[in-house]
């Protein structure tokens, strides 16, 4: 056994993913089910070892407006919470997204809504990839499936934020977060100097000791005209965003007659239920977004015409499968298949559906 | 080869810990494991339960309809999960606390009396890791040596001389498990 195998939760995979890609500061709240990514990044200490900051915040408000101050300098900084805390940070979210500023956002999603239940739930879709916060802004969304994805992802949710100036988030849910799985984490990076930042964030505001001309962070824009310019660059950013960064996996997509789209936790069930149906002689395959945004709406829509129906299971009532529908724009048979409030659907029960509403 | 297993009691009994160190001995011995609680409230008091998976290839879903093997550790758990056990697969429960016991004849069902053996052993904390040892006679599935492995790896280095209490409770249970014929 190579000695860099660890047996890790999912939280705990963030927070050391965040050390070792050289985060220069973190600042949450606690709240289940991802209070472990504040408690393990507390125990280890990283202050001690990187210099980088953790601070539990007096709420969620102001943890995502200390994100926003940090990434305004230029630091590479993030926050976590879980659905009620999340929807507590839209407001800054929205900010950081019209300042075009770089951080890492973690949802580990919990039954809704409001204060709703603790267990696992994938509710939090609409929020995360429709907007949440006010505002024509999109956020970068990584949907983790494993425990290794959730230490993967870290860093590349920061790589995709620092490469559009814009906030990336990792929707994960209870199940990711709680369950203990085998984990190679990343290798260590140093934190990037003070001028590695000024060359890599000219914008960044750090202070202009003498020489070059003030930068402002603002989302304000009281001219309409400028306001909408800043609108239009957004937007050619998000379709440039969408032409580049779409991620997705498929499983045993290629001879299927039936497609299950599942994201996140759903997808690691759906996997089960790919196999249980196989062994019955169903040819069914998964196809698991891993960008819920930019979606793969292009794969998705090409399925259109190879089988004779998709069905998106979710943790919700059905909101990812807006999205399937749309990319299919009518071809073929798009239903949904959920369960709601915390409670988790078993392979069987994914498995019955889909006979139940494709059949 | 691949192993799913539930095991499921009161919080408070050492179910999750048991299952930790089940996952971290299927680390040990280069196996992909996984290991889902319940979480939240229900662990203080309430019923808890633990699914572990250990598989010699890539693990797809932690939630499962049913598993090959059942470890029951209080009534509530045994109402829920004795369906659940795959025809031919094994069930052990500790006698303590069972007021209506396994009735499946397609399932292989065990006893061990661990609570009892605690008591006599004069360490309630000795409970899940006889448990764990009647489970390692029964179904075999990492050596013993990588169970001390997982349990030296999983335990703060506070509590390593509470290595030998624990193997020794693994090896009574290894000897105090029974086979019930329902």
């Amino acid at each position: 056994m190579a000695e860099d195998i660890k047996l890790m939760k999912g939280n705990e995979a963030i927070a050391h993913a965040a050390i070792r890609y050289g985060v220069d500061g973190y600042f949450g709240y606690p709240i289940t089910p991802q209070s472990e990514i504040l408690e393990t990044l507390m125990a280890e200490m990283p202050w001690e070892k990187t210099g980088m900051v953790v601070l539990q915040a007096e709420s969620e408000v102001a943890a995502i407006n200390m994100v926003y101050g940090g990434a305004g300098s230029g630091k590479k900084v993030m926050t976590s919470s879980s659905s009620p805390g999340v929807s507590l940070k839209q407001e800054g979210i929205s900010y950081i997204a019209g300042a075009e500023l770089p951080c890492l956002i973690v949802n580990v999603m919990r039954g809704g809504p409001g204060l709703g239940t603790i267990q696992p739930s994938q509710a939090d879709y609409f929020q995360t990839v429709k907007g949440g916060g006010h505002g024509d802004y999109r956020l970068i969304t990584l949907a983790p499936s494993s425990v290794q994805e959730m230490a993967d992802f870290v860093g590349l949710g920061f790589d995709l934020a620092f490469k559009y100036n814009n906030p990336a988030i990792i929707l994960a849910d209870g199940i990711i977060g709680q369950m203990m799985e085998k984990v190679v984490l990343p290798p260590f990076h140093a934190r990037r100097t003070e001028e590695e930042i000024i060359a890599q964030c000219p914008w960044a505001v750090q202070g202009r000791k003498g020489g070059r001309k003030s930068n402002i962070i603002t989302s304000l824009e009281l001219d309409p005209a400028k306001m909408e310019e800043n609108n239009i660059r957004f937007q050619a950013k998000y379709r440039k965003i969408e032409e580049n960064e779409v991620r997705h996996e498929e499983f045993q997509c290629e001879d299927a007659d039936y497609l299950l789209i599942a994201f996140g936790s759903s997808a690691r069930i759906c996997q089960k239920v790919v196999e249980i149906a196989r062994s019955e002689g169903i040819k069914l395959g998964l196809l698991r977004p891993i960008t819920l945004w930019p979606f793969p709406t292009k794969v998705i829509a090409a399925y259109a015409d190879k089988v004779k129906g998709m069905l998106s299971v979710e943790l919700n009532a059905g909101q990812m499968v807006e999205d399937v529908r749309l990319a299919v724009n009518g071809k073929v048979r798009v239903e949904h298949f959920g369960r709601l409030g915390g409670i988790v659907f078993t392979p069987d029960e994914v498995l019955d559906a889909l006979k139940e509403k494709l059949f | 080869m691949k192993q799913e297993i539930i095991i499921a009691g009161f919080g408070g009994q050492g179910v999750l810990s048991m299952g930790k160190i089940l996952a971290y001995s299927g680390l040990m011995e280069g196996k992909e494991v996984s290991w889902m609680p319940s979480y939240g409230p229900e662990q203080r008091g309430g019923t808890a339960n633990v699914t572990v998976i250990l598989s010699d290839e890539r693990i797809s879903s932690p939630v499962l309809n049913e598993y090959d093997i059942a470890i029951i550790l209080n009534q509530p758990s045994m109402d829920k999960f004795e369906s659940k056990v795959k025809p031919g697969g094994i069930l052990i429960y500790d006698g303590y606390g069972i007021h209506t016991p396994a009735k499946r004849t397609d399932i292989n069902i065990y006893r061990v009396d661990a609570m009892d053996a605690a008591t006599e052993m004069k360490n309630e904390k000795a409970f899940n890791m006889l448990i764990l040892g009647g489970l390692l006679k029964i179904a075999p599935m990492v050596q013993l040596e990588n169970v001390m492995l997982g349990l030296k790896k999983s335990l703060p280095e506070r509590h390593h001389h509470l290595l030998p209490m624990n193997e020794a409770a693994i090896k009574k249970g290894m000897e105090i498990i029974q086979r019930v014929d329902s």
